[in-house]
């Protein structure tokens, strides 16, 4: 395994800490065949210092649709030892018609010792004025997600597939969230992750017919990769909200007391959401995707009539996945709304 | 039944949402469906955007089977496609497509379609929405309208829609354009009928509304007071190629480009807010635009306010150029221009006095169509130096190509002394945005199968557009002394008489 001094190159050219701006002028002074091109901040933040190489490779791929400030941030808070802070520059660039190259600047913190709580400080300190901070919190939600940080954020990505204890950093997000000095939308890749998925079965109801099979339904399956057990448990949270039940077990009890039962079980592939199937006595409705497939293909079968439909599938990479949103940004989420009932589904779940 | 909504469809609620219907394509053989259509339609189908059980059938007269146009339609795809082409995607999307063909003006024909139409709304068990699209020669129009209208297709079934989406150009002068649109409302409910004006599907077009109305530094100074004037350039760099002449020189610069497109463009830069963003709401500030431009009537005024020239031979882009009555299929004596330039007046409140510049021709120096507004110039003191035009502010809309906004301020020179120089500040969509933009008949397409007509032209926004255009028309053609044709060479900005317009009111046309 690489040590992280080793990765530490891939972050450009190192720097001292108070001389990040003029750095950065240099970088750009440097050629004049390159063009700054900045829409927002986008942090990442993350605590495993694996990750670095990788992390470098996600801004170079968002930075190829959605132009900004990129901040890397890895964190190694340790009490025993006094805080320490070291800064390196780059730039991600792409060929604009076959000329010009069209750069977004990438900033990458390393924070060791202290108690980590300079990761506020240090955002503050580099973001690019009047221009929104999209946050990527990766990992688990520790003690340095407080209000002083949050309430910055405007836009908070975090994957709740990689948290080890789901229910407890569903709760301090939700906690979070409602804070007055919160103003961040949040959105959680493993939501993300099921957005064709929703689309796709939701066309499967575009006909009256349809429609009325949805009060007959009586099972839900979804099959999900490894791993992703919490993308699958709010798919089932979107089917119950979208049909206003309730939990009761590993069940939804609709309104007018109709019982759907909730099965999901992990694939052999590793897509992260492979099928889902809503299903009556005499109907069902599903969305398959064959692994490796950028497509999915919604079937509606009924008595007297069925067809089948190829839709885009959910996107391959965490990269692709928050370009993808950030294109569609001014949606109203519902994730906020599916997260109680996901809660109730994961205590089921236990 | 089909009062009940699905409740799963509410994480769409940004986009555009087709309502599920069959698209007909009259004129399928022809180049606009294979370029511009079938690869919008296959778009559509990438990001996930038609409605499920789609159909479209190509209406024409050639002898085709369904697979045949298919594989041609594929081929075409695979040239023209933005998003390149999915053999797995197309694999089933191709098999959406199918081919009818008749004579347009064989009612049997259009019975036979609406068969066809009925045996897919049984397969899919409901009716199904049906949306025609014109891409036929507009001689055809009639035709095609009065056996839609004599077959019932132009109503839908089972209380489903049946829209028309008409390709321009609508009429070639106020009379045929009302003729038109007496045999369309004769078929179709206005709110069915769809003119389309591609222009209005780019990117840099729809952003011109929001950059007025969604920026609050910029409305308040939108008025006489503080823009001095506006030009509007559409240059193109080529001549007749590919047999364009035969259609050309019965038209010419004033009727293909400025009573549709370039009329659209001066809507959106001098209308007045919308009390929404429906559909009726931006057309009916639209259309007061065009009915606020002062008419410029007879020999003398049209002379005066507006130039027609021809290209003579000449170059562009290092290549030799025949001059304009020299191209193929172009009569060797015609009058039509391939050039216009005009001085507008919008006579309204906010810009009473601001001329609106217009130039629009083929065989330019360079393609692009641009929108400029000029500020009036700053008070000089404590700046006093001469009134140079350099010195004022300009934001310019770019629609076409590298689209995007830039404006013009002045700075200072580093130095000791006080010397300002103009700066330019500029966004550009493909340098902001990574992502491409959709092609315009996406867009397009997807609102006329969601019912939202706002990117399409009304009714009375074609005449009123059109009434203007008749007065020049008729003093172009008037009895004895008319208006000269002036000449430009090709490869040059347009004839020198274009340059005087300006020079008269102390102006010259924005450096391109």
């Amino acid at each position: 395994m690489p040590s992280l001094e080793s990765n530490l190159s891939v972050l450009g050219q190192e720097v001292p800490l108070g001389k990040v701006d003029k750095a950065l002028k240099e970088l750009w002074g440097a050629d004049e065949a390159r063009d700054k091109a900045s829409l927002m901040n986008f942090a990442i933040y993350c605590e495993n210092p694996e990750s670095l190489v990788n992390n470098t490779q996600l801004l170079a791929d968002i930075t190829k649709e959605h132009a900004c400030r990129g901040l890397l941030i890895l964190n190694q808070p340790n009490g025993e030892t006094p805080p320490k802070t070291r800064a390196w520059v780059t730039a991600h660039c792409q060929l604009l018609d076959g000329r010009k190259s069209v750069c977004s600047e990438q900033v990458s913190f390393l924070l060791e010792g202290g108690t980590g709580n300079q990761v506020r400080n240090t955002v503050f300190a580099h973001l690019d004025s009047d221009l929104p901070l999209v946050f990527w919190w990766q990992g688990d939600l520790t003690v340095n997600f407080d209000e002083r940080l949050y309430s910055v954020i405007d836009l908070l990505f975090v994957d709740s597939s990689s948290w080890s204890d789901p229910k407890g950093d569903f709760g301090k997000l939700l906690n979070a969230h409602c804070q007055d000095a919160a103003r961040f939308h949040v959105y959680d890749l493993s939501w993300l992750r099921s957005h064709y998925f929703r689309t796709a079965l939701a066309s499967c109801f575009n006909d009256p017919l349809a429609l009325a099979e949805l009060h007959k339904l009586n099972r839900i399956q979804i099959t999900h990769g490894p791993g992703h057990r919490v993308a699958a448990l709010l798919l089932a949270a979107w089917v119950g909200v979208r049909l206003k039940a309730t939990v009761k077990g590993s069940t939804l009890v609709l309104p007018e007391g109709q019982v759907i039962k909730i099965d999901v079980k992990e694939g052999k592939d590793t897509e992260p959401l492979q099928a889902v199937e809503l299903a009556s006595d005499t109907a069902s409705f599903g969305v398959d995707r064959a692994c490796g497939s950028s497509y999915v293909c919604a079937s509606v079968n009924m008595p007297d009539h069925s067809h089948e439909q190829i839709l885009p599938a959910d996107l391959p990479t965490d990269a692709a996945l928050i370009a993808n949103l950030l294109s569609r940004l001014g949606r109203k989420s519902l994730y906020v709304q599916m997260v109680p009932m996901l809660q109730e589904l994961l205590a089921a779940d236990a | 039944m089909s009062d009940i909504e699905n409740p799963f469809q509410e994480t769409l609620i940004s986009r555009h949402r087709a309502e599920p219907c069959t698209v007909v394509i009259f004129g399928a053989t022809g180049d606009l469906t294979h370029r511009k259509l079938i690869p919008a339609l296959y778009n559509l189908a990438a990001g996930g955007d038609l409605p499920p059980q789609f159909k479209v059938v190509g209406f024409a007269r050639r002898d085709k089977t369904d697979e045949g146009f298919r594989t041609e339609m594929e081929e075409s795809n695979k040239k023209n496609s933005r998003q390149g082409h999915d053999d797995t995607l197309w694999a089933s999307f191709g098999q959406c497509i199918h081919y009818h063909r008749s004579e347009f003006q064989d009612l049997d024909g259009y019975k036979g379609l609406k068969k066809l139409l009925d045996e897919f709304d049984k397969e899919r068990g409901a009716p199904a929405n049906r949306l025609f699209y014109l891409a036929s020669a507009p001689e055809f129009f009639d035709q095609i309208m009065l056996m839609l209208r004599e077959s019932g297709l132009n109503e839908g079934p089972g209380g489903k829609w049946a829209r028309v989406v008409c390709e321009k150009p609508f009429g070639k002068d106020l009379k045929s354009a009302r003729h038109l649109n007496e045999v369309v409302a004769e078929t179709f409910d206005e709110k069915d009928t769809y003119r389309i004006d591609h222009y209005l599907g780019k990117e840099t077009a729809q952003n011109i509304m929001v950059m007025r109305f969604a920026n609050h530094i910029f409305e308040p100074l939108w008025n006489n007071r503080f823009i001095e004037q506006v030009q509007i350039t559409c240059a193109e760099n080529l001549g007749m190629e590919g047999g364009r002449g035969g259609y050309y020189d019965t038209a010419g610069a004033l009727r293909d480009m400025v009573q549709n497109h370039l009329f659209q463009l001066l809507s959106l830069v001098a209308m007045e807010p919308p009390t929404s963003l429906s559909a009726d709401a931006v057309r009916d500030e639209k259309v007061k635009v065009i009915r606020s431009l002062r008419k410029w009537k007879g020999v003398e005024e049209v002379s005066k306010n507006v130039i027609r020239a021809q290209y003579t031979a000449g170059s562009v882009d290092g290549a030799e150029r025949v001059g304009y009555r020299q191209e193929d299929r172009v009569n060797p004596q015609s009058m039509t221009e391939s050039y216009v330039a005009l001085r507008l007046f919008v006579d309204t409140w906010r810009w009473q006095g601001v001329p609106f510049y217009m130039r629009v021709g083929k065989q330019l120096p360079k393609k692009a169509t641009e929108i400029s507004v000029h500020f009036k110039q700053p008070p000089q003191v404590p700046f006093a130096t001469a009134d140079q035009g350099g010195s004022r502010n300009v934001l310019v809309f770019r629609i076409q190509p590298d689209e995007g906004i830039s404006l013009r301020m002045m700075s200072k020179l580093p130095g000791v002394q006080l010397l300002m120089q103009p700066v330019k500040m500029d966004f550009r969509y493909s340098t902001s945005f990574g992502k491409a933009s959709p092609e315009a008949y996406e867009r397009l397409l997807l609102d006329a199968m969601a019912g939202d007509a706002t990117l399409f032209a009304r009714r009375d926004e074609v005449e009123n557009a059109w009434a203007f255009i008749d007065e020049i028309e008729q003093a172009w053609h008037a009895e004895g002394a008319q208006p000269p044709m002036c000449e430009y060479p090709a490869g040059s900005w347009g004839p020198k008489e274009a340059d005087q317009l300006l020079q008269e009111d102390g102006r010259v046309w924005r450096r391109l």
